[in-house]
């Protein structure tokens, strides 16, 4: 989030990544992990930088490569003008020459979830509406206004559920426990079965209401929300899903912290993905590295 | 609706939601999904990301051009 007001919001740094350089955004918790040639070439690249501890340590951050993957640079710093420095040095060293194309030989299925056939991907947004204090600092700030973004997966016979004009447990329960959630200032903790206190999804006329009530066992966390949505089908496939939760909102997880101190509102759209958004074709976060849990 | 009247109506909706409304009505859904949506021209998205790292190499060894790989902790293009 920091990333996309910051760093990329620089018209030197974005013109230096459009125009002389091939970019790739990762979830690098993947490609560390992945036992096949994308996880293979990536771990070739991290190795050459500082954070090459690939079972215990994160390497997130920004780096830079030659096609054959020899180190060019690295920084974890946000501040474009150390990332303009970065870019800048690498290119001073990249000597342009025939590279080898590297193929797909192996693709560990673990890493490279596709969404169910038959089923739909629907865009999650959740924003904090109110609550904090004023910020302090611009990246506080960034936080603070910050609109997240994840995808729900339905599967086949859940749409076909909802063409039906039903909205089926399972998917009521996976939007529950993996989607209504604190994500705008980093990866959230989902919740657990146990921690669904109430919850009721209804679908009628093609309009959904409901409510949800959750909270963890110790209760310094809990979202209590109400929905309104629409759905909208043709010819027996659901060609517009828009629902909003608004509710209050307490608590925050390891990496979420700087949550306003007192209950605030938050609010999280679901509407249906066309494709147009290359974040369309990524899996849930809550699915990441295995799906069997999410999805069932 | 100017900027000034959708500060005050989603006001209006947290003080709502922080006394637990019963139910959301369908001007608020259809505020707060508009709200909700992603800026899409935001500068970030002007940038032709990748989603993996070896369509990248390939891209990369025939404009024979350096690869840049923005690595995150959950995925920076979603996620957060």
């Amino acid at each position: 989030m920091i990333d996309r007001e910051s760093t990329f919001a620089d018209p030197g740094v974005v013109e230096l990544l459009k125009t002389r350089t091939i970019p790739v955004a990762i979830d690098q918790w993947n490609q560390r992990r992945q036992k096949d040639s994308e996880g293979e070439f990536y771990r070739k690249i991290a190795r050459q930088g500082p954070r090459h501890d690939f079972e215990n340590g994160t390497t997130q951050g920004l780096y830079l490569a030659a096609p054959d993957g020899t180190f060019l640079g690295y920084t974890n710093n946000r501040d474009p003008r150390k990332v303009r420095q970065m870019l800048e040095t690498g290119f001073s060293i990249y000597r342009p020459g025939p590279t080898a194309v590297l193929n797909v030989e192996k693709v560990d299925a673990r890493f490279n979830a596709k969404p169910p056939e038959g089923g739909l991907v629907v865009r999650v947004c959740a924003k904090v509406l109110g609550g904090y204090d004023e910020p302090t600092t611009q990246y506080e700030e960034i936080f603070q206004t910050a609109l997240s973004r994840d995808n729900l997966w339905i599967t086949a016979d859940e749409h076909q559920t909802l063409v039906s004009g039903r909205f089926s447990d399972s998917l009521a329960q996976r939007i529950a426990l993996f989607h209504l959630v604190d994500n705008t200032r980093g990866e959230p903790p989902f919740w657990k079965s146990s921690e669904v206190m109430a919850r009721s999804f209804t679908l009628h006329d093609s309009v959904i209401t409901g409510s949800v009530e959750l909270k963890t066992q110790d209760g310094q966390r809990s979202y209590s929300a109400v929905m309104r949505g629409h759905i909208t089908v043709t010819d027996r496939q659901i060609t517009a899903f828009d629902l909003v939760v608004s509710g209050t909102f307490s608590g925050h997880g390891p990496y979420t912290g700087r949550a306003p101190e007192q209950p605030f509102p938050l609010a999280i759209s679901f509407t249906l993905a066309d494709g147009t958004d290359i974040a369309d074709t990524l899996p849930p976060q809550a699915g990441r590295g295995w799906l069997g849990d999410y999805l069932k | 609706m100017t900027r000034t009247s959708v500060c005050l109506f989603l006001m209006t909706l947290i003080a709502g939601s922080l006394s637990h409304a019963a139910e959301l009505t369908e001007a608020e859904f259809r505020a707060l999904h508009a709200k909700l949506q992603p800026d899409v021209s935001a500068m970030w998205r002007s940038i032709p990301w990748r989603a993996t790292v070896l369509s990248a190499q390939q891209a990369a060894a025939q404009q024979q051009k350096p690869i840049f790989i923005w690595a995150m902790d959950g995925h920076p293009l979603g996620c957060t």
